[in-house]
């Protein structure tokens, strides 16, 4: 056997993600450490990894963005790289020079990479100057008359947004010249609170845009392949819900054209490890780029269903100086996969954010399903993070196919004791509209009210009732006759 | 007398007219035969019903039954015998958080007359940030949170004054 690629590798994330990336590490014979604040030293990714310290923050999350102190604790373990995950400081180009600067290697591209895609103005232009379309835009200027003016010229509706933004924040569809000043306001203080950068620009808006992004790995050195592209148009607050690869009716002609437009950009950039090229489609056919991802995707399990790559591997490989795992040729699509991301959230409620302790956790076990997830039971779902709680992700033949299996596997998982959005998902996917591929961003807008469960039949009533009143102790102990004292309290005997 | 859920927002009565050779419940008025229990506690589970078997997962919290049946998750409640359990009025008096968070801002202070819908407060919970609205016409009487303080689900944000105090 030939030595491991590296000795160890500190994760700095946390949740399914930091699982996901140890189950790699371990199958590569490479020894993981793991990062956690406080709250989290009983979570599993602690538990799975094989050493571990805690980082300390005025909150969960400041602990994970805490630069210098992951520096020492990877020093201190002896670390001889850092993958960060997606989120945090995956896209944080300081922290990628202060890994490298240490004297570590980071799993992810160099640092000024980082930066050029980071800024979405400088990255726009760098797509534009090497041939990839990018749609009319303004760029912000510090008078907010004279961005009005000039963004009200290129017509409308137009699409606000942050420079430095991403998660929807600090964006919003403008349709008219009167809501236009007031939006660019709205999204620069957006954009400042979140970003510390309040520059905002506008674009023209695709009218029912898809949302097509395409998996690339790159060299370093200007060599670069894809792995076809993904749909993530089903989105709510702006933000992905389900994601599917391949794309569906696409034709290959333009699949092709898309593929071979991220491949330009990332070997134009020379861009190193994976990384991710979104694009919006309109109804035209026409696609104009979005941004550049330069990490991990959150949804990289549909392309590695599909295509039998794994991600996190190629990653590593990658960092390691081993070049490209594969030709572009080696890279094939094998049927159709589905991520459905389960999120402590209420549907009913505009998708509110929810809280509460895991009470029971069952998960449907099928060879073609995974549930990435680092959940327990008795786990509290808090506000600390992000809503997201685990991915659901199934694998078809076809397409019918993997929307079936996700429906039956959505439909058997049991995750109780914090509302989800896992019935809202399973009405999404067995929408005519989502089974017949018409999908556009505005898609959960649109269907809305088609999404919601429809009311109770008397039947259903009568079994949820039966099965809840069995589960109360006082009940249970009336029916089996048991002379528990409990039997005599209160106003319900017969 | 019979057993007290609610579920939906609607009160349901059970009660078991026979127990043996199988029980027998009467659910809001129609017969339910029950042949098979199912096991106690949390976890998967298997009704009979009507001679038909009914997978389902239940969890316990409290005075709530979590049940997922037929791809459908839902919360059930114990009504407590000794309560009332009468609404104490007053719904759209008080701005309640509809999930814990932190208030980022204010957007009235107390005696501003507001009407129905006028932004109330900014909260932020989980990196989402959520404009709450007035619940009815009114005068602020009292903000029990400010900028920055945090507040879990349910507690009162914003009081207004009770109606019969305004005419």
């Amino acid at each position: 056997m030939t030595a491991p690629l590296f000795n160890k590798v500190l994760i700095a994330n946390r949740g399914e993600i930091a699982c996901r990336i140890m189950a790699t590490l371990k199958a590569m014979g490479i020894a993981s450490v793991a990062i956690c604040h406080r709250a989290e030293a009983q979570a599993r990714h602690v538990r799975m990894a094989n050493e571990w310290s805690e980082v300390t923050g005025e909150t969960p999350v400041a602990a994970h963005l805490d630069i210098a102190q992951i520096i020492a604790v990877a020093r201190k373990h002896g670390a001889d790289a850092i993958h960060p995950g997606y989120g945090f400081l995956s896209e944080n180009a300081a922290f990628a020079s202060a890994v490298a600067d240490a004297g570590m290697t980071f799993i992810g591209p160099d640092a000024k990479t980082i930066a050029l895609m980071g800024d979405k103005i400088s990255a726009r232009n760098f797509a534009e100057a090497h041939g990839v379309a990018v749609a009319p835009s303004v760029m912000p200027t510090g008078d907010v008359d004279d961005f009005v003016e000039k963004a009200a010229a290129i017509g409308f509706p137009l699409l606000i947004k942050a420079a430095a933004g991403g998660g929807g924040k600090g964006m919003s569809i403008v349709r008219d010249a009167q809501g236009l000043a007031q939006a660019a306001r709205i999204a620069s203080g957006e954009a400042e609170r979140y970003f510390g950068d309040g520059r905002v620009y506008a674009e023209t808006y695709v009218e029912r845009p898809r949302h097509i992004e395409v998996q690339v790995l790159g060299d370093g050195e200007g060599g670069a392949i894809h792995l076809f592209e993904r749909e993530c148009s089903v989105q709510r607050r702006f933000q992905k819900i389900i994601e599917e690869a391949p794309a569906a009716n696409l034709s290959p002609a333009l699949r092709d054209e898309i593929c071979a437009s991220a491949v330009r950009l990332a070997s134009a950039a020379k861009y190193r490890n994976a990384g991710t090229v979104e694009y919006i489609l309109g109804a035209d056919g026409r696609f104009f780029f979005l941004e550049m991802n330069t990490r991990l995707q959150v949804e990289h399990p549909v392309t590695e269903m599909i295509t039998g790559v794994d991600l996190v591997r190629a990653q590593i490989e990658i960092a390691a100086g081993h070049g490209l795992p594969m030709t572009q040729d080696g890279v094939r699509i094998d049927g159709h996969a589905i991520e459905c991301r389960i999120c402590a959230e209420d549907p009913e409620r505009d998708f509110m954010p929810e809280t509460g302790v895991i009470r029971y956790l069952g998960v449907p076990e099928e060879n073609w399903l995974r549930f990435e997830n680092a959940l327990t039971r008795g786990q509290k779902i808090t506000a600390d993070f992000d809503p997201m709680l685990a991915k659901l992700v199934a694998h078809g033949s076809s397409r019918d196919e993997a929307v079936d299996r996700s429906i039956a596997a959505l439909r058997e998982l049991a995750l109780l004791g914090v509302k989800t959005n896992t019935d809202y998902l399973a009405a999404v996917l067995d929408h005519p509209a989502f089974r017949a591929g018409d999908l556009h961003t505005g898609f959960v807008a649109m269907h809305g009210d088609a999404l919601l469960p429809a009311s109770l039949s008397g039947q259903e009533k009568a079994q949820v009732l039966a099965a809840a009143a069995l589960g109360f102790r006082e009940f249970r102990d009336l029916v089996t006759g048991t002379p528990e004292p409990h039997a005599a309290i209160g106003g319900w005997r017969n | 007398m019979g057993f007290r859920l609610i579920l939906d927002g609607e009160e349901h009565e059970i009660t078991i007219i026979r127990r043996r050779p199988h029980l027998v419940l009467d659910i809001d008025g129609e017969k339910h035969e029950i042949t098979d229990l199912g096991s106690d506690g949390d976890g998967r589970h298997e009704l009979g019903a009507a001679g038909q078997a009914v997978g389902f997962a239940r969890a316990t919290h409290g005075n709530l039954q979590i049940v997922r049946l037929n791809g459908r998750t839902h919360e059930v409640a114990l009504v407590d015998p000794f309560s009332d359990a009468g609404d104490a009025g007053g719904a759209l008096d008080v701005l309640r958080a509809p999930m814990p968070g932190t208030v980022i801002s204010l957007h009235c202070k107390a005696g501003d007359a507001v009407r129905r819908g006028d932004p109330l407060v900014t909260i932020e919970s989980m990196k989402l940030q959520t404009l709450l609205p007035a619940m009815r016409d009114g005068t602020i009487a009292e903000i029990l949170r400010t900028e920055g303080e945090t507040f879990d689900k349910d507690e009162v944000i914003v009081r207004l004054e009770a109606e019969s105090e305004k005419a």
